[in-house]
């Protein structure tokens, strides 16, 4: 009778940290699978390294580990859905500084991209 | 009769207790080792700034602080504190920096001040209780989980001495004394910059908690929140630009370091008053991230 509790509290640490791994589901409607295959098609890793993408290990910007994660984006933009979609569409319009080329995007890949993208945490 | 009892009999009955023993210290292990993980995971133990530690823990914390500042002050070397100028200097650096959290003769700490746990010691106590090499070696390191910080990117190890020359007459000031003094002393005067030196990439290393760098990236060698405010540094010293903007190289990156606002008006990296050296310092240290 007693082993049981002892037990479950044992196991609690475990049980906390499998609950922390749980994913949240993205709300944009975006598709993730088909924002993958377009990073490729616009060789974003050729300056970026992201994870997932076959090949992509440019050191030219940033890496995109745990992108979901970054409070800014290209150290200026709050990181939003919506600002990353504006920010890979026309980079040049939120930092003219910036070494980010505008690849002319068009928006339904922007928002593929944009969901692959929030899956990286 | 004892002599009659089977020594088989004997041995049986030890080893049996010797199991027992080992079962029992077995329990006892994972019941602590459970009760800690509980403890840790739970939630259990309340980090509240208000809630004190209990009497024997605030004595062994504190026996080890001042155990730890004593024996790492060993070794400093004092120079001479009683010139009154460099007193005086130290009374500008102080009204500048420490006053928001220790007070003054008759003068309140702020409100950053007054709910600390550790509470912020009243200085005047310090100064007749410490050497002045402890209140040196604290001043430059700062204390851990204290909120006290290191001031060493802040101020030269000169300019901490003037500090601790000014402390070490606070015990003598009373209130009017401290105003009147105040009242004397203009506002600080820049202090000259020392000669810049060959870039350290460990010092660099170090000044990157320093100037808190830890709170906004990841970069490998320092251990911290590992948050993504910024992006990780992992790998920088190949990047080939900084922040998006700037080609990387050494003297761009100590510009950049210095001055990001400068560089990117829009940048959410904030200047932070670093020194020519401590860019230096810092750039060499991540150069060397491949």
């Amino acid at each position: 009778m007693t082993t049981k509790p002892a037990f479950s509290v044992l196991l609690m640490p475990l049980f906390f940290a499998v609950g922390c791994n749980e994913s949240e589901v993205m709300s944009l409607p975006g598709d993730p699978a088909k924002g993958k295959m377009a990073i490729a098609a616009y060789g974003c890793g050729s300056c970026h390294a992201i994870p997932g993408i076959l090949g992509a290990n440019g050191r030219t910007g940033p890496p995109l580990e745990r992108i979901a994660e970054r409070t800014y984006l290209a150290g200026v933009l709050p990181n939003t859905p919506e600002q990353m979609m504006r920010w890979i569409r026309i980079p040049e319009a939120i930092d003219p500084l910036t070494a980010m080329p505008n690849m002319d995007v068009s928006v339904n890949d922007a928002r593929d991209i944009t969901a692959y993208l929030y899956t990286l945490k | 009769m004892n002599d009659r009892v089977p020594k088989r009999l004997v041995a049986r009955a030890r080893h049996r207790l010797v199991v027992r023993l080992t079962i029992i210290g077995v329990a006892v292990a994972i019941a602590m080792v459970a009760g800690a993980a509980t403890f840790v995971f739970w939630g259990a133990y309340n980090v509240s700034a208000l809630q004190q530690h209990t009497e024997p823990v605030y004595t062994l914390l504190n026996t080890a602080l001042n155990r730890s500042i004593r024996q790492r002050a060993e070794d400093i070397e004092v120079p001479p504190l009683d010139d009154p100028a460099m007193a005086e200097q130290g009374l500008r650096y102080y009204r500048e920096k420490c006053v928001q959290c220790h007070g003054a003769p008759g003068i309140s700490r702020d409100d950053v001040g007054k709910g600390m746990t550790p509470v912020p010691s009243n200085l005047a106590h310090t100064a007749r209780s410490r050497s002045p090499a402890e209140i040196f070696w604290t001043i430059k390191h700062g204390i851990k989980m204290t909120g006290m910080p290191s001031w060493q990117f802040i101020f030269t190890d000169a300019e901490i001495w003037e500090i601790v020359a000014f402390l070490m007459q606070m015990p003598r000031l009373s209130p009017a004394d401290y105003q009147a003094w105040v009242a004397e002393v203009k506002k600080a005067s820049t202090s000259a910059t020392p000669p810049v030196s060959t870039p350290d990439p460990e010092r660099g290393r170090l000044a990157m908690y320093g100037y808190a760098c830890i709170a906004c990236h990841r970069i490998p060698g320092l251990v911290g929140p590992q948050v993504d405010v910024g992006p990780p540094l992992e790998g920088i010293g190949e990047r080939r630009y900084i922040a998006g903007v700037l080609t990387n190289n050494f003297d761009n990156m100590v510009h950049w370091l210095q001055h990001p606002t400068e560089v990117d008006p829009l940048t959410a990296m904030p200047d932070l008053g670093v020194t020519e050296q401590d860019a230096m310092n810092i750039a060499a240290y991540l150069s060397l991230l491949d």
